[in-house]
């Protein structure tokens, strides 16, 4: 069962009171608790080609990230550091609402969210991914594909980015007479500092909820998505939608979400295991 | 000759009959033989051989009352969303001397007047207009169940949670009750039938959800 | 790159497995909860989504048929699918490839019962390791069954190719690489028919004859696993069956 429609172009005029009226009795349409998180079920090493790999789902929402790596060039103003990108693609068959083509401006704002978190809470060790300094190191390609959405991908996009980078491994490299060598049959664990988490939040009058499904999301006055590191410090910020969001809303979310986040990352090291 | 037996699934492309039997939905005829174009369960009723679908897609027929939401208004005709990919149209009647007072968003529970190659039009006739409610989507195909044996779980949901409820055979149901403790006992009782009524004893199980819900009270955080 | 063995001493593949044997399959449908129809499929270390999302209105409108259905068929890789990562965006390869796994399922799809309207069939292939086409295809043709499309009959798929001198079947990617030639083969088993064929390197009239006899035999026996995948499903007694 699901609760409204699909986006469509205009409001569902009769919902969204109702849904605020339940949310004042402390229940939502999917009978969860105003902050309470889905099942959250995470799957690693599932694509045995990619370097690191993890299905993700968070309620009915699913989301597989793949890792790549190759050898390249630093950026110039970053000579002993590796790189890694990030790419989300918001697959036709998840959602009626995702149309085929090249990635539009949210698949873009996705990957720019799980870029975000990842590289503000710095937790890849990218000095730990250099060569030869200056001129060549590790290239992380992060790759998420959203399979099924039931609102909320940008909090299963970066668990399921995150899981994939912990239990993922690299091809080793030596450097024989400043020649890059792949050592065959060699790999090794891709330098992590710290799991990053995000909690994602919509704000429905002066009600906050967590995890949102669809229909709250379309139906809310914003959402919030907000990135955390595992030493409980905010690394990002991201409010994803055109609405009014009060400082004191805000405040209240940032708290939650401190709360919420050890939740996240106490079943991303269950399901990673902590020697990864 | 029949070369299925009565519950087992049938798939597409799959022998039915032969003999020069009549064939009916989820059916094909090749060679004079019948076989299965959808996957479902086959059966023979009054002589025709049929195949009843898994999937619970709605087809619009002739008769059925569905909830829709008016998408669009254009000169000649105001489309009504029945799915999520279906629209349907109200057609102003040339007798009408006044317009139909709605507005886009509006949710709306009518007759469907007739369906087919063209499109589907809802009848004015009897047409009403639902102030306020919460929508609920259910799989179309548990809908039977929703509505019970002549109405019987309907009645029940109606009675035991205090709320008024506009079922579509489009699978889109709409709920309104005195005060939000009751709509939301009302759209858990739906929740539970849809994920379990292929479960026997559904019916007391729903009772006993609702009396639970509802004895708790309204107005509790 | 040195080409590897592909046929050892005694006969066996560069996996193990004889001339006419298939890899480890598996099968599900029903996997993803947007689509009306959906399944995965593994064969092998090849790995894939299928999903369908309709019959729905068709976008853009001027493009619908007054008087049949459109179908849609979308093949695309995940970039970490292969061992070079691949780009973002459609490649020629995966255009061409929708191209033709769209005209073999519009072969048994009754497009006539849903005029106006269109089916998109979506094929993510998330790991790739030979036979991409044909097991999407496979899944495809599960999904369109899953979501009730009316259909003539399922399709079910697989590859021949000649290594080293001898006809296999189901290619993995090695194979596929370093064999003289590879012949992705699709039909629809109750009406005996081949709905896509390609052939890529040098095969004789007999290979050829010889090869679509074995991929024929190993097609029966995938089309009754769809058969399984299928009650599997649907084994507990669907509601909505009042007659």
């Amino acid at each position: 069962m699901s609760l409204g429609m699909e986006k469509r172009g205009y409001a569902i005029k009769i919902m969204k009171n109702k849904v605020y009226d339940l949310l004042k009795i402390g229940k939502r349409i999917d009978e969860r608790s105003l902050d309470q998180l889905r099942e959250i079920k995470i799957v690693t090493r599932v694509v045995e080609k990619a370097d690191g790999s993890a299905l993700v789902s968070l309620g009915k929402t699913k989301i597989l990230t793949g890792i790549k790596v190759e050898v390249g060039s630093p950026y110039p103003d970053r000579p002993n550091e590796g790189v890694f990108t990030v790419n989300a693609e918001l697959l036709p068959l998840a959602s009626k609402s995702f149309e085929p083509g090249p990635p539009d401006e949210r698949a873009i704002e996705l990957s720019r969210i799980v870029d975000r978190c990842i590289r503000e809470s710095r937790a890849i060790d990218l000095e730990k991914l250099v060569l030869i300094e200056g001129q060549k190191v590790y290239m992380l390609y992060i790759d998420c594909y959203v399979l099924d959405y039931d609102g909320n991908y940008f909090d299963a996009a970066v668990l399921s980015a995150v899981a994939a980078l912990m239990s993922g491994s690299l091809p080793v490299y030596r450097v024989i007479d400043g020649r890059v060598e792949l050592a065959p049959n060699d790999r090794m664990k891709i330098p992590l500092r710290t799991p990053p988490v995000s909690v994602t939040m919509g704000l429905i009058g002066d009600k906050i909820v967590v995890d949102p499904l669809p229909t709250e999301e379309e139906i809310a006055d914003t959402l919030v998505t907000i990135g955390i590191d595992s030493d409980n410090v905010v690394a990002a910020i991201q409010k994803s939608s055109p609405g009014l969001l009060p400082v004191s809303m805000l405040k209240e979310m940032i708290k939650l979400s401190l709360v919420k986040s050890q939740e996240i990352r106490a079943k991303l090291l269950e399901a990673v295991g902590n020697g990864r | 000759m029949i070369y299925f037996t009565e519950n087992e699934l049938v798939i597409p492309g799959q022998l039915l009959a032969d003999n020069g039997r009549r064939n009916g939905f989820g059916t094909y005829v090749r060679h004079g033989k019948i076989y299965a174009s959808t996957t479902g369960l086959a059966r023979v009723v009054n002589g025709v051989v049929r195949v009843i679908p898994v999937s619970g897609r709605y087809k619009p027929q002739r008769g059925d009352k569905v909830v829709g939401i008016v998408s669009d208004i254009k000169p000649n005709a105001v489309e009504v969303d029945i799915s999520g990919e279906l629209t349907a149209v109200l057609k102003p009647s040339e007798r009408e001397s006044t317009p139909l007072m709605i507005d886009i968003g509006d949710c709306v529970y009518a007759e469907v007047k007739t369906t087919g190659i063209r499109g589907t039009v809802l009848s004015n006739e009897g047409l009403q207009r639902i102030t306020s409610g919460l929508l609920v989507t259910i799989n179309p195909a548990k809908v039977p169940r929703l509505i019970g044996k002549k109405g019987s779980m309907v009645q029940i949901l109606r009675k035991e949670s205090g709320c008024d409820f506009w079922v579509g055979r489009n699978g889109l149901v709409v709920v309104s009750g005195p005060n939000p403790s009751s709509e939301f006992a009302a759209v858990s009782a739906i929740n539970l039938i849809e994920r379990e009524a292929h479960i026997p004893g559904l019916t007391e199980r729903v009772i006993q959800l609702l009396r639970k819900l509802r004895g708790g009270g309204s107005g509790q955080a | 790159m040195v080409k590897p063995k592909l046929i050892d001493e005694n006969g066996l593949r560069i996996d193990g497995r004889r001339p006419d044997e298939l890899r480890k399959i598996r099968m599900e449908v029903g996997v993803l909860e947007k689509t009306d129809g959906s399944a995965y499929i593994e064969v092998g270390g090849t790995r894939i989504y299928a999903g369908v999302l309709g019959p729905r209105e068709v976008h853009p409108k001027h493009l619908e048929l007054p008087d049949r259905g459109i179908l849609n068929c979308r093949y695309h890789m995940a970039s970490f699918s292969v061992d070079e990562r691949k780009p973002l965006g459609m490649t020629r390869r995966e255009i061409e490839l929708s191209k033709v796994l769209r005209e073999a399922l519009e072969t048994v799809v009754f497009l006539d019962e849903f005029p106006r309207m269109m089916v998109d069939i979506f094929i993510e292939v998330i790991q790739a390791d030979g036979g991409t086409r044909t097991a999407g295809i496979t899944a495809a043709s599960l999904a369109l069954a899953d979501a009730g499309i009316p259909m003539a009959d399922m399709i079910a798929a697989t590859a021949v190719g000649k290594v080293d001198g001898t006809l296999v079947l189901d290619i993995n990617e090695v194979e596929d690489k370093y064999g003289e030639a590879d012949m992705p083969v699709a039909m629809a088993p109750h009406l005996d028919s081949i709905v896509l064929l390609q052939l890529n390197g040098r095969m004789t009239s007999g290979e050829i004859e010889k090869g679509l006899e074995m991929a024929q035999n190993a097609i029966k026996k995938i089309h009754a696993m769809q058969v399984e995948a299928l009650k599997h499903r649907y084994r507990i007694e669907p509601e909505g069956m009042e007659t």
